[in-house]
């Protein structure tokens, strides 16, 4: 396990050192890897870390500029519409009453900046690139019965229950640099990490300025036993179910036999 | 120690599921019930999507029953024309829960559903129960006898038509109660994920007046076949049926039910029926209490819907 971890970041660097090679002549561009392109899921999955390697890459045509270089780095889960519900007094017992359907929200969002979100760029670039939980567009999917006035209390309960569980993050100080121009950051993925094609991108920023981006796939899948489990109860959920049934009756016939008493 | 739940798509510690599936079977054990009216709030409670503890409760019933099944037929104490009749109910009950269910988890309405049945039912068994077995103590107390069933006793329930000859049981009613009896229960039972055995057994004394040495037999044979139907229905229309989770369940449950049937053989029956009246009213408290107090976060957010796994 520890060969692995001094191994994957030396990979990391190799891959972003070989990528840079091929990169188009700009006048600052940015390479970036990943520690891992799967996450595997198995028994004993309680959460991990995916780690982000960059270079800051510069040419002759770089223009020298007094503003610090800014990185933000966006890891994405797969995006659905998700419903906030809302509890409310009915005939005196508490039920779920409002709801609210956002539109094509990431299931996961974690964002890591060199400095607050905010001071980074403009409003728009920030809400294009998700830049900043603040910046999320939180769009609704379909007419609500939610009056306008209402709709920043179910946003604003979307985003902090999204944190207190785990699944959205933002941190402003994990970004470590290596150099002048290498960094690295170690995203950690909570234990209900939702499966699916995540999209990890890297941002370049410099005085309000996007300079360069790129975007790597990470893909969550669960592997072996879970896997099979999982596609075995979506594909043949009939036969799952028999086999469970089965499972269940053989527990109890086999305990009865071993304890029996008379 | 961590184990994952690839269904849940959670981690969840091994002993805490084991020791739990351990303490209701030690109570199913000692007063002769299924125990998935203890066993699906206290996954509910520790943070299992309601709709995989129920689903998954439903799987670990066929388990508890299975071991009771097996011992009365030794014993050759089940009606099965009888235990038949039930299911033919039960199976339709079931289907007709299960189609419900999926409708209440769209809604965001199921939650609701089983915490005010669960205030309803067990608030209303454990308050019948509690009575009956205070008014027993009384009596045993003061010395009066108890009044053996008269064959010739008669209720409302044998008025009603389409009448059939149980020989086993020694009756001849309607099927009409007995199929909608199983009907009630197996419907119950697959929103609520019970076995429903604390509300049958009654049912089959006092409503049909199935003999006493008869009536856990049958009733456990109803179960078994009724939840197992609950089961594969489950897993066909919402997929919610973890099948590691279930194993850990019926593993502790069956182990524990051993030694609850143990210490349940040094209990007088008066007693042990307090106590189980007890308890059935304690779990529909917890719940009456979790619908009328101000809940801290009034928010929630929905799982977000299952994604097909990228191949």
């Amino acid at each position: 396990m520890s060969g692995r971890r001094i191994l994957l970041p030396i990979l990391g660097l190799l891959a972003v050192l070989l990528a840079q090679a091929g990169a188009p002549v700009r006048a600052e561009g940015l390479v970036a890897a990943l520690s891992a392109d799967v996450v595997r899921i198995e028994s004993n999955y309680t959460g991990t870390n995916i780690v982000v390697f960059g270079e800051i890459t510069r040419d002759a045509g770089t223009v020298g500029r007094p503003d610090p270089y800014d990185i933000a780095v966006v890891v994405s889960g797969p995006e659905s519409n998700i419903t906030t519900r809302r509890k409310g007094r009915f005939l005196g017992i508490w039920v779920n009453r409002d709801a609210e359907v956002f539109a094509d929200v990431p299931s996961f969002l974690a964002v890591h900046t060199t400095r607050p979100p905010h001071e980074l760029s403009s409003r728009a670039i920030l809400e294009e690139h998700r830049i900043g939980l603040n910046f999320l567009n939180l769009r609704i999917a379909r007419a609500s019965d939610v009056p306008i006035s209402d709709r920043d209390n179910f946003r604003a309960a979307f985003l902090r229950l999204r944190l207190a569980g785990g699944l959205y993050s933002e941190r402003h100080d994990v970004i470590d640099f290596l150099s002048n121009s290498l960094f690295r950051t170690s995203v950690p993925l909570p234990a209900n990490i939702p499966v699916g094609d995540y999209k990890v991108t890297a941002y370049l920023l410099q005085g309000g300025t996007l300079l360069a981006e790129t975007q790597m796939p990470l893909r969550v899948a669960k592997t072996g036993f879970e896997q099979y489990t999982y596609w075995f109860a979506h594909q043949y959920s009939a036969a799952y179910g028999l086999l469970a049934v089965l499972l269940a009756v053989f527990t109890g016939w086999l305990a009865g036999v071993i304890f029996r008493r008379d | 120690m961590q184990v994952y739940l690839p269904i849940a798509e959670l981690p969840i510690n091994m002993f805490m599921v084991f020791g739990m599936g351990g303490a209701v079977g030690f109570l199913s054990g000692l007063f002769g019930i299924g125990g998935g009216f203890l066993l699906t709030p206290l996954l509910i409670f520790s943070g299992i999507p309601p709709a995989i503890s129920v689903a998954t409760v439903t799987t670990q019933v066929v388990a508890s029953s299975t071991s009771g099944v097996v011992a009365y037929w030794r014993r050759k104490m089940i009606d099965f024309k009888l235990a038949w009749m039930l299911l033919v109910g039960g199976v339709v009950g079931s289907a007709v829960g299960v189609w419900l269910f999926g409708i209440l988890q769209t809604l965001g309405q199921l939650d609701l559903v089983i915490s005010l049945s669960y205030v309803t039912f067990l608030s209303a068994i454990g308050g019948l129960m509690l009575f009956e077995s205070l008014r027993a103590m009384a009596r045993r107390r003061s010395g009066a006898k108890v009044t053996a069933r008269r064959p010739g006793q008669h209720n409302w329930v044998h008025g009603l038509p389409l009448k059939m000859r149980f020989y086993r049981s020694r009756l001849y009613v309607s099927i009409i109660p007995i199929i909608g009896l199983g009907a009630i229960i197996g419907f119950l039972g697959t929103i609520l994920g019970i076995g429903g055995g604390f509300m049958m057994v009654p049912a089959l004394i006092y409503l049909l007046r199935v003999p006493t040495n008869i009536v856990i037999g049958t009733s456990l044979l109803q179960i078994l076949v009724t939840m197992a139907a609950a089961t594969v229905l489950h897993a066909m229309s919402t997929q919610s049926v973890d099948i590691v989770l279930a194993m850990l369940l019926m593993v502790g449950g069956v182990i524990g039910a051993q030694f609850g049937a143990r210490m349940g053989q040094k209990l007088r029956g008066d007693q042990l029926r307090l106590l189980l009246a007890l308890l059935v009213l304690g779990v529909g408290v917890r719940f009456a209490v979790n619908l009328l107090m101000q809940p801290d976060e009034l928010y929630a957010v929905d799982p977000a819907p299952i994604l097909e796994q990228a191949k």
